[in-house]
Formats: structure tokens, sequence, C-alpha cells
């Protein structure tokens, strides 16, 4: 098949393109149309980012500790849920499971435009707290749908022995079940920090332009005339996901439950 | 319990006090306890609190300089400054209408907004602002109040429900390497020199603020001035020349950027446009702001600005306190400060915006100052640009001529 | 049926226990939103005393041509998209299913904009194909093009292009990861017994490869279109105000000033919420019947 490898090549190649003009933006200082290169070079862009008055440093914090938090509490959420669609067999379990999925399917932002009036009136909107609630709504069926596969192949022998011995529910649960889920729990873990870390239109609406992350600021930037700060800043917030996604990359190895995750980023 | 099951709920209980803290609502000022006539008890009640200022932030000087000299001397008093940056003024006003709906009559998350004109209009007729305060700040003793541009905003009382900042002034911003001063003279000769270079102009598609105002420009321009559109709205003065405005900008629009097939989102793309010399002309609310971006390498040395034969638009643009504001002593500090000669002067000298203030009620040295800065060449001074200044509209009109011209223009 | 000698709850009961946090969010936030969407579209105000059901906003829309221009749009933005990614991911997933040396590291390449946001994505096509980017830039070097408006318009204009181009480039990966990871040894085990039986490679792609590849991509499909349809940032960026895709008309009427449009943000999120649902069930349908097809 002559075709197929040079084919392949130039899909790689289109695929990796469209970094470079963000890459060599990000390090400009002068670049005018209709110049190939930059006409200047210049640190302008990294200095944006660590410039207090810019606020990316305080986004920053603000996307890691929303991020984490809606990570941890999906997680949390999403256990029991998978246990409860990935040991049991019981009647409505496909229906159970098609509705975890349903908020996948129907856009979020269609779902936040009716329950926003919600958030403004039980004092949730433009606070931290709110925009994590909000985040749970797409980061929910991820960690539900990777831990009820998990637990589908889990052999639960161990947790009737580690009982037979006299472990409570409990003990149980975090010196056996837990560890034998690691990989799952890292994985959905992950899925779920980078759903939250990218999404824009719910920490929108959610947080009424005071709850500043990563993607709002990205955002805004984009909007301006400063280009240079514009591929500065989505520099930076390709920077965690590359790395996340590169270290569980051994983790992602045939698991067909992690796919359906990664297009959702 | 074991360590590690302490450590785990100290973990969870540190997350939860993060994530509830970071919103703030520390020291809400119950409204009916703030007296601004004593001043005294608003600065002690202002101390602490965080002003939620919610403002446009398309303009990098002025947020650099909003979030320098303003917030440092609103810390030195302690009140700290939270700019919220919109891209339009009408989302902090749809914000303050949400929260109405809501059934929120008290710690609303916006405490003040820099807005005029429609939006300034919406929130009073939908009684969204607090009032009465604005003869009590101490420095509104530099404000003309018998000014129609002060006491009335677009055609609506203001009522002391705004208090004055900046005053904006429209300009046509032009790279005199492509126009000449002549083609930059009226409308009439813009347009024909859009025709000979086609696709070389263009304005933002309204409702965007400066896109509405370049086609009130036009629309003056083709009715021989606002004076036969004066007053509070009317349709049957309205209908004939908004006619006649719609057929000139559609007969224009094919010689527009793209054809007039579409027009750029914002203010912030059309100047983006003329930074990457897709465009040689365009309008602005704030001439002053061109010289930074002259200085900055973002714009060419050529650029220059005019004012065309029909004049050129002004209005003073303020500061709203919405009255279920969390905040409201905070935000009063802010609008005092901001009437300050000292922020004024400061605001002219960072940005050449002009001040709102009166300047002959201020002190010599003041003027002195205001009078000493050098504008540069690319630059209006302020008396050329105030010579032919035109007053806005009614809002009734802006609000009409916002909605019809995507049907009549845009949509062709 | 795993059960414990020291359970004290009835199965039922522990299933629904388990079941309860999910169970709220999915409820309330997921449920719950799109009833308030439904019911806030007929004119439902939840705190206002004073308001009354009508279909007032419905009709809005149905006259708008913004909103008719905009469900054109949409569909056609997401359906070229989900197309090419699928073609594209699927050729992919067999090219380097073809590789016998170096498999692992074009894999790795192949996945490496799967990290990237699609906000950061818009700002690369941005980049790349704006009158006055790098393309436009290579082509004028070479001739091809004079100034900045003889180039194509990519972005910002009537068709889509931009963002077609954006989400074809942010998904093709996707489908052609799972397209990959469903071309196991046993369809290859497949692929032999047919190349035994004497079928050519054409016949054995389209028999055996394709159908058993089906399944899968459509099912990345699907979801690839949901979110073409859905999302906001891209056609918000790479778009213009009009057409505009459904996201964005509808989060443009819930920001207006004018409060009695809210409804019709409302109905314009109703209309993309039964748009995403339909399009699932159909597919759900389809798939039933044609699964039990022989190969």
């Amino acid at each position: 098949m002559g075709w197929g490898r040079p084919l392949l090549a130039l899909l790689i190649a289109g695929l990796l393109l469209p970094l470079v003009p963000l890459l060599a933006w990000a390090v400009s200082g002068q670049w005018r149309y209709p110049g190939l290169v930059p006409q200047r070079l210049s640190g302008r862009g990294v200095r944006i980012l660590t410039d207090p008055r810019s606020h990316v440093l305080s986004g920053v914090f603000t996307s890691t500790l929303i991020s984490v938090s809606v990570a941890a509490l999906a997680c949390a959420i999403g256990l029991p849920a998978g246990r409860a669609i990935g040991v049991y067999r019981f009647r409505g379990r496909r229906l159970v499971q098609f509705l975890l999925l349903a908020p996948v399917i129907v856009p979020g932002l269609a779902v936040t435009l009716g329950i926003q009036v919600f958030f403004i009136h039980y004092g949730l909107a433009a606070s931290t707290l709110g925009v994590v609630l909000v985040q749970l709504l797409p980061t929910v069926p991820y960690a539900a749908t990777v831990l009820g596969a998990a637990f589908a192949n889990l052999d639960l022998d161990y947790e009737r022995q580690a009982r037979a011995l006299g472990s409570g529910p409990v003990r149980t649960l975090v010196f056996v079940t837990i560890p034998l889920l690691r990989p799952a729990l890292i994985l959905a873990g992950l899925f779920c920090f980078l759903i939250s870390w990218n999404e824009y239109v719910l920490t929108l609406l959610v947080g009424a332009g005071q709850v500043q992350t990563l993607p709002l600021l990205l955002f805004a930037a984009i909007g301006s005339s400063d280009t240079t700060a514009a591929a500065a800043l989505g520099v930076l917030v390709v920077l965690p996901p590359l790395l996340l996604i590169g270290l569980a990359g051994r983790l992602l190895a045939g698991r067909s439950g992690a796919a359906i995750g990664l297009g959702r980023l | 319990m074991t360590r590690a099951r302490r450590r785990l709920l100290a973990t969870l209980a540190a997350g939860v006090l993060a994530l509830t803290g970071c919103s703030s609502s520390a020291g809400d000022t119950p409204a009916s306890s703030l007296d601004p006539p004593n001043w005294k008890s608003v600065l002690t009640a202002a101390k602490g609190q965080t002003v939620n200022w919610y403002m446009y932030g398309g303009d990098d000087t002025l947020n650099t300089f909003v979030n320098g000299y303003v917030a440092d001397r609103l810390k030195k008093v302690g009140v700290s400054l939270n700019q919220v940056k919109v891209t339009d003024t009408g989302d902090a006003v749809n914000a303050v209408l949400g929260q109405k709906q809501a059934g929120k009559t008290a710690g609303g998350a916006v405490d003040a907004i820099w807005i005029n004109g429609e939006n300034f209009a919406t929130g009073a007729q939908a009684k969204l602002w607090y009032c009465g305060w604005v003869k009590d700040l101490p420095n509104a003793r530099y404000v003309d109040f018998t000014d129609p541009a002060v006491s009335s905003d677009f055609g609506v009382p203001v009522n002391g429900c705004e208090s004055v900042w900046q005053q904006a002034d429209s300009a046509l911003v032009y790279n005199s390497g492509a126009l000449s001063a002549a083609d930059a003279g009226s409308v009439s000769s813009l347009f024909a020199w859009a025709k000979r270079h086609p696709g070389r102009f263009t304005y933002p598609a309204l409702p965007d603020f400066t896109g509405s105002m370049a086609v009130r420009t036009i629309l003056y321009d083709t009715i021989g001035g606002p004076r036969s559109l004066s007053g509070p709205f009317d349709e049957a003065k309205y209908a004939p020349a908004a006619a006649k405005l719609f057929a000139r900008l559609t007969a224009i629009a094919p010689s527009l950027w793209r054809g007039g097939s579409t027009y750029p989102q914002s203010e912030d793309a059309v100047e983006k446009l003329y930074a990457d010399g897709v465009i040689d002309a365009y309008y602005t609310y704030g001439p002053g702001a061109v010289a930074d971006k002259v200085a900055k390498g973002q714009y060419p040395k050529t650029t220059r600005e005019a004012v065309l034969s029909v004049g050129n638009i002004g209005n003073i643009s303020s500061i709203a306190i919405p009255a279920d504001a969390a905040h409201r002593a905070a935000a009063l500090v802010l609008a005092n400060l901001l009437q300050d000669p000292a922020t004024q002067l400061a605001l002219y000298q960072a940005e050449g915006i002009y001040p709102g203030i009166d300047l002959t009620r201020t002190s010599p040295p003041i003027r002195h100052a205001f009078a000493a800065i050098a504008p540069s060449p690319s630059v209006l001074p302020l008396a050329a640009l105030l010579r032919n200044a035109q007053p806005e509209l009614a809002s009734g009109y802006v609000t009409r001529i916002d909605k019809d011209w995507k049907s009549a223009v845009l949509q062709k | 049926m795993p059960s414990f000698r020291s359970s004290r709850l009835p199965r039922g009961l522990r299933i629904t226990l388990l079941l309860s946090p999910a169970a709220v969010v999915i409820g309330v936030f997921f449920l719950g939103g799109v009833s308030q969407a439904v019911a806030q579209s007929f004119g439902y105000q939840p705190f206002l005393p004073d308001y009354h059901w009508s279909t007032d906003a419905y009709r809005a829309i149905w006259l708008d041509p913004a909103v008719r221009a905009s469900l054109l749009i949409t569909l056609r933005v997401s359906l070229a998209s989900t197309v090419i990614a699928a073609v594209s991911g699927v050729a992919a997933a067999l090219a380097i299913r073809g590789l016998r040396r170096g498999r692992g590291w074009v894999t790795g390449l192949f996945q490496v904009n799967l990290a990237v946001p699609h906000l950061v994505g818009a700002l690369c096509m941005l980049l790349l194909l704006g009158q006055s980017g790098v393309i436009a830039r290579l082509t004028l070097t070479a001739g091809l093009s004079t100034s900045p408006a003889a180039f194509p318009q990519l972005t910002g204009d009537r068709f889509g292009w931009g963002i077609i181009a954006e989400y074809a480039w942010k998904e093709t990966p996707f489908v052609g990861i799972i397209a990959l990871a469903a071309l196991s040894r046993g369809v290859a085990d497949l692929e032999n017994a047919a190349r035994v039986l004497g079928a050519t490679q054409w016949q054995r792609r389209r028999h055996v490869t394709l159908p058993l590849l089906a399944p899968p991509v459509a099912a990345a499909s699907v979801l690839v279109f949901a979110f073409a349809a859905g999302t906001y940032e891209v056609p918000y960026l790479l778009g213009r105000s009009y057409p505009a895709t459904l996201s964005v008309v509808a989060l443009q009427d819930y920001r207006d000033t004018d409060l009695s449009v809210r409804p019709q943000a409302m109905a314009v999120a109703v209309v993309i919420t039964l748009l995403t649902t339909v399009l699932v069930i159909a597919y759900l349908a389809l798939a039933k019947r044609l699964s039990g097809r022989p190969l």
C-alpha cells in the first residue's frame, strides 16, 4: 500500500501544524503581516504570565483549586455509583447507565441556563463553591462510567476475604477496594480534572465574572488585540493537560471507556 | 479516631473552608444603615470591604491604571478593588437584572458599574440603581451639575443615580499613509475613499457601543445634525431618518471590509484589524488611547485622528451602584476617588482619557498640570475634539437603531 | 450475586444508597436544569410572582431568521466535522495498524492534540487560518495571493469552515483512537480467515474490517456530533455573529438586557436538547436494527 504511509505522515503533520503559530506568537515581540517569522522575539509573553497585575497567577490558583475539588468530589460521587452499576445486576440498570451518560450528550449550556437563576437565589453565584458544584454536571458521568467499568472487572473475593478476616466496611473500602481500583480512580480523577480545567461556559454563567479561571482569562485575551498575551496564556493552559495525559499514557492503553472521555476534552 | 482519619477529616475541612471562603461576603453593609452625607461613617463602613467593580475590560492601559493607581489608593483607605472585566456593559446590567429575577434583594454580586447610555436607561427603568448619593460625595464639588451632559444621560435624567467619571469624545482614526486629510474630512469623502479602496474600512456590529456611535455619526451627517431628532423618542421623526440612514449604509456596505457581509464582533476586533493592517480607518470613542498603541508599536507611526465635518459625538460615562449591592460603602468610596482631580489627572497622563469633572473648578496647579501634558502627533488635543462636539440622542433612538440595524443592514 | 455475611442492608436499599449521590447530581442539576429550561421557555418564572404561560418564545424563534439560519449552520458544521473526523480517524487507524515499526511513537504523536483544550484549538485555528494568519502569509510569499483580503475567508465566514476545521482537527484523533482500540486481535483473525478464503484486500476491507469498525466509530461519531452541536467557545471565536450556531444564539439571548427575551434563550436551549436527544435515540434504534445483520 504505497499511499498509506505518506498519507499518515501528512495527517500527523496536519495535526501538529496548528500548534506552531501558537508557540511562535507566544515568544514574538513584533510579528506584523506579512512576515513569515516574527520580526522580533521577546519575553513579553512570559512576563505577562508572571505579572501580578494580569491576574494569571491567581487564575492558575483558582483553576487548580476548582479542578482538584471537582475531580475529588466527582470521584467520591462516582465511586458508589460505579459500584452500583458495575457490581450489581438490577432491573433498570440500563436506564440508570443511560441517564448517567445523558449529561455527556446534552450540552451543559442548555442545562445550566435553566438552573442559573437558582444558583443566584441560593447565593451560589459568583462563588467558587457554586462553580465547583455546577462542574459536577459534566464530570460525574465520566467518573461513574469509568469506575463502573472498573468495578465490573473487579474480583470481589479480595473484599470477601478482608471482611471474613474481621475488617469493617470502611476499612475494607479504604485499604482493599480503593487500592485495587487505583488505576481506574487515577484515570477518572484525571478526566474530571481535565474537563474542569478546560470548562468555560459553565464557569462564566455561574461565576458571574468574579470566578476567574484560566479559560475565562484566555477567552478574554483571545478577544483582545494582544495576540502574544493570548498565545502565551494558551501555551500555559495546554501544559498541565499535556503533562498529565503523558503521565497517564500507560494507563490508557486498551481501555475503551477511557477513550470516550478524551473526546470531551 | 486514628491519626490517618483525623488527617483526612482535617484536609476535607480545610478544602471546604477554602471553597466557601473564596467568595467575597465579608463585611456586607446593611443597605439602610449608610448615611452618605456623613462621609466619615461611609469610610468606616467601607474599611475591610472589597468592591466588585464591573467595567468594560477591553482597554489594557485602562486596566493597568485601574489595577495600579486606583487599587493602590483604595488600599490606603482599607478597600480592596476587584475589577470584574466585562466585554459589554450590558452583561453587568444583565447580571443585576438576573438577581432581581432570582428574587435577590441584598448581597448582590455587582457593587459598581462603569456605565452610561442605554444600559443606564435600562437599569433606571427597572429601578435597579441606588440613587440620591451623588451630590453627597466630597469630590462632587468639582462636578458641574448644570451641564446638560451631566444631568441627563442620553436623554434620561440622571437624578443622582450615577456619578461622573470620564468624558468620551469620538474621532476617526486613520493611517495617513493610506488616507489624506481631505479623505478624512467628512463622511462623504470617507465613503468616496472607501469606494476607491474597498474593504479597508469597517465598524463593529451593533449593538456594540462604538459601532452604534459610528452609525449615529453617519446618521447625523445624513440628516444634517441631531437637532431634528432632539427630545424623547418619536416614531414619526424616527422612521424617515432611519430609512435614509439604512439606505446609505446598505449602499456603502459592498465597499466595506468583507463586502459588508459581516462586521467585526467588537471594537477590539476592529482595532485588531487596524493593527494587522487589514483596514486603514475606524471610529473610536477613546482617541487618547491611540498614542499608547503607537508607542507600543501595535499601530503604525503614520496613524492620525480626525473629527469629521459633521462633528463628533461626545458623552460622559459614569459610575452607577445597584440598589442590592453587597458593598455599598466601598462602592461610594470608589466613585468618590474616581472624581478626585488627582485621579483624573493620573488617568489623563496614563492614557489621554479626558476628565469628566469641570476643570475650571479645580485648583490652578491641577489645571496647569493638565495643560502641560504634551500630546503625541497621533492624537488630537482636547480643544480640537471639543470644538464641534455633538450631543447624544435620547436612548430610545439608540436602542431602536441598534435593533433595526440588524435587519436593515446586517441580514441583507 | 455478591453478598456479605455482615451486610445489614437489603440489596435494593443498598443499590439505592450507592446511587443516591450521583442521582442527586443528575436529578437536581441535569433533569432539574432541563425541566427548568422547558418551563422557563413557556414563561415560567421561579421567583417572580407575576408570570403567565405562553408559547410566545417558540413563536418568536420560529419567525426569527437568525434562529433558522442558526439551525442550518449548526447542523451543517456538526455534520461536516463528524464526517471528516470519522473518515480521517478510521483511515489513520488503519494506516497506523499497518505500520510495522515505530507504531508506538506514531500513536503518541497522533494523540498530542487530544490534550489541547478546544479554546486553545480555536486560537490556533485563528492564527493559522485567519486572513492575516500563517497560511495567508505563506501564500503571499509564494505569490498566490496579494493581500489579506485576497486570501479566502476561513474564519468568521458564512459557511463555518473555521469551526469545521477546529472540530475535525480535535476529533480525528479521538475517533482514530477508538477505531484503533477496536482493531483488536479478533479482527485480524477474521481478516486472515477471509484472506485464506481468497478475498482481496479491498473485499476484506469492505466486508470484514469496516463493518466491525462501524459500531464503535458510529458511537464515537454520535458523541462528536452532539459535542459539535452544543459548544459555545469555538463557534463564537471562529464564526460570525450572523449566522451563529444555536449555543451562541442561546447565550446571546440570555445576556440581553431585555429580560423578556430570556424565554427565547430557553426555547433555543430546548431545541438544542431535543436535537441531541433525538440524535442519540435515532442512533440507538438504528444500531439495534443493524446489529442483527450477518457479516
